[in-house]
């Protein structure tokens, strides 16, 4: 489904190019869950952002199904993605929020409507639809925003420390449902965490160590 | 609905939160502006339309002159009355006398002499008749101005006496020409100090005796239908004028062209002068959305990264300008109007704690404020009031599209 090959990506501070990507090779099938654990500045979300086709590679190229471009209009049917500062508009609610992903990305409305009202209730935040961001501990406000990367139906969902500012029990709630939901809807998962016991639970684990998965 | 539209509606008007701070402020400076430029230009429109239609009133809707007299009134008369658009023509004389009343010094008013059957179908000399009637305007008698009344102290009944520059003309020729004794049968005013403090008004026989014109008079003023356009209604009278009558017929708005000039051209000044407003309210809302900008870096990068365009990102943060201009605009319109509803009753109360009724009275000859307002000047406050809230918006959009996803994302 999703192909990553030597991919290299490299910043500049001052005079000094800093390469963070040394040649990245990844293959996602659909459905699979990977974890990538790495250090701090190892590159994580860098890659993940490749992947997301919202950052460009200095070399190397991703593919997505066979294509090395992925055009706007299909990046939401094909990506979701998780933060780990969740991200919410704070002017919308719950429910605006997650349609917010569907209304970006054009879909029909009765039907998205249903289906985040449907995602909602699947992450158990049914009857928190009118409450603002604000209104929402840490958790549900997580909770929100995999429902909202989940509304496209996406084939591949990013998930870039997710449970960073969560308490234990709390991070592991959202691992559990971001598993369980990737299982029940066929959707690959690919998890960035610093939790070795959260990455575990991936089907597939990596390690991004100078530049280099491992 | 785009998203774009409907975040921008959301980030002014956010759900179950009260009227944003950020959004009233923004709003109340546009709609402080649209509301002075409503209620100035109404005022301003309401004197130059009192002014335009005493000119109107005073001159009819056009005159038919040449650079002499006109010897034979009668046949241009008939023929002007055949033009279409035309519903009223009446033949007029005029020049200056001079005025005596006993034991006053003489004046040297303008005199216009009027067909006493047709005056009332071109010029309503009866809405300005503040004494005496029209109907009983005769050879024999005559109607003074407001001002000139009183500054020779006549009153409707007195006897004045008129003498007219034949006089000289016949004295020339060893001949007497004798001053007619009129007897004042009406007093008017018009609101214009020019021609309230200076004109006389008798029979156009009277005029023709007085100036020994004989039958011949200096022109005529046409009364159109409503609604016709006295410019057009100008060259069709002219098309229509026998080129050896030596007449000419101009409209209103082509007598009077230097002064509607100067009028226009002071409403034009006082609305860019009251437009500065509405351009300051418009930095405060840029200066608002750059600041909603930076604070929104990591939620223009999600929107991005959900697939949202830079062209929509721009269009979301344009869009606030707009419907902050919209809702001013609205905000300003009804502040406008309500304000212009009451206008009278405020100027009756400051009018009442100053005590100038008098003063209102003797420099403006109303104690009312008018008010007009232009279709077309409503559409130019509107239009000028939310384009500029838009353009406001621009350099906000502009930043917020250049943000790149990635780099807004890991902002902190």
């Amino acid at each position: 489904m999703l192909q990553a090959a030597a991919l290299v990506k490299g910043y500049r501070s001052g005079d000094r190019q800093i390469a963070v990507l040394r040649g990245v090779d990844l293959t996602i099938a659909a459905g699979e869950s990977v974890s990538i654990r790495g250090e701090s500045g190892s590159g994580k979300s860098t890659l993940l952002h490749l992947l997301a086709g919202i950052d460009t590679p200095d070399a190397g190229a991703v593919h997505w199904d066979g294509r090395t471009t992925l055009p706007v209009e299909r990046r939401a049917a094909m990506i979701g993605m998780v933060f780990q500062s969740f991200y919410l508009i704070p002017e919308l609610n719950t429910f605006e929020n997650v349609l917010m992903a569907a209304r970006v990305a054009g879909a029909p409305r009765a039907a998205a409507r249903t289906r985040a009202r449907e995602l909602l209730g699947r992450v158990g935040l049914a009857g928190r639809e009118t409450h603002l961001p604000a209104q929402l501990s840490g958790g549900e406000r997580q909770r929100a925003a995999i429902a909202r990367a989940l509304v496209n139906s996406p084939r591949l969902l990013l998930a870039d420390e997710p449970t960073g500012n969560l308490d234990e029990q709390t991070g592991a709630g959202v691992i559990d449902l971001l598993l369980g939901l990737g299982a029940e809807t066929r959707t690959a998962l690919v998890l960035v965490t610093h939790n070795a016991a959260h990455a575990a639970r991936t089907a597939r684990q990596l390690f991004l160590h100078e530049g280099v998965l491992r | 609905m785009p998203w774009y539209f409907y975040l921008a509606l959301k980030q002014l008007f956010p759900t179950g939160r009260k009227f944003p701070f950020f959004t009233a402020i923004s709003v109340l400076g546009v709609a402080l502006g649209v509301a002075l430029l409503v209620v100035t230009i109404s005022v301003m429109g309401g004197f130059a339309f009192q002014i335009r239609q005493m000119i109107v009133d005073t001159q009819g809707d056009v005159q038919v002159r040449g650079p002499g007299l006109i010897e034979n009134p009668a046949e241009l008369r008939s023929m002007l009355g055949r033009v279409p658009g035309v519903v009223g023509v009446t033949p007029f004389a005029e020049g200056t006398v001079m005025l005596e009343a006993p034991n006053k010094p003489p004046a040297f008013p303008i005199i216009q002499g009027v067909d006493v059957q047709r005056v009332n179908t071109v010029i309503p000399l009866d809405h300005y008749l503040i004494r005496g009637r029209l109907d009983d305007l005769d050879d024999d008698t005559v109607i003074l101005s407001s001002l000139l009344a009183y500054s020779i102290g006549a009153q409707v009944g007195d006897k004045v006496e008129v003498s007219s520059p034949l006089l000289l003309e016949r004295l020339k020729h060893d001949e007497v020409f004798l001053p007619r004794e009129l007897r004042v049968v009406g007093i008017f005013m018009i609101g214009h100090q020019a021609l309230d403090s200076n004109t006389v008004i008798v029979t156009l026989r009277r005029m023709q005796d007085l100036y020994g014109l004989g039958r011949a008079v200096h022109g005529f003023s046409l009364k159109l239908a409503p609604g016709e356009d006295p410019d057009a209604a100008t060259a069709r009278i002219n098309a229509m004028l026998p080129p050896d009558a030596g007449v000419t017929a101009r409209s209103w708005m082509e007598f009077n062209r230097d002064f509607l000039f100067v009028l226009q051209l002071e409403k034009s000044l006082i609305f860019l002068l009251l437009l500065a407003i509405i351009v300051v309210a418009a930095f405060s809302v840029t200066s608002s959305l750059l600041i909603a900008v930076v604070r929104k870096t990591r939620e223009i990068g999600l929107l991005g990264a959900l697939g949202g365009r830079p062209r929509e990102v721009a269009a979301c943060f344009c869009l606030q300008g707009f419907l902050i201009g919209l809702a001013g605009t609205l905000v300003g319109l009804g502040l406008g109007f309500g304000f212009l509803a009451v206008r009278n009753n405020i100027v009756h109360f400051l009018i009442r704690v100053t005590d100038s009724k008098e003063a209102m009275l003797r420099f403006y000859q109303v104690s009312d404020l008018p008010s007009h307002l232009d279709r077309r000047d409503l559409v130019l406050i509107v239009t000028s009031s939310v384009v500029i809230s838009t353009l406001a918006g621009l350099l906000p959009a502009w930043r917020a599209a250049r943000l790149n996803p990635v780099e807004a994302l890991r902002s902190e």
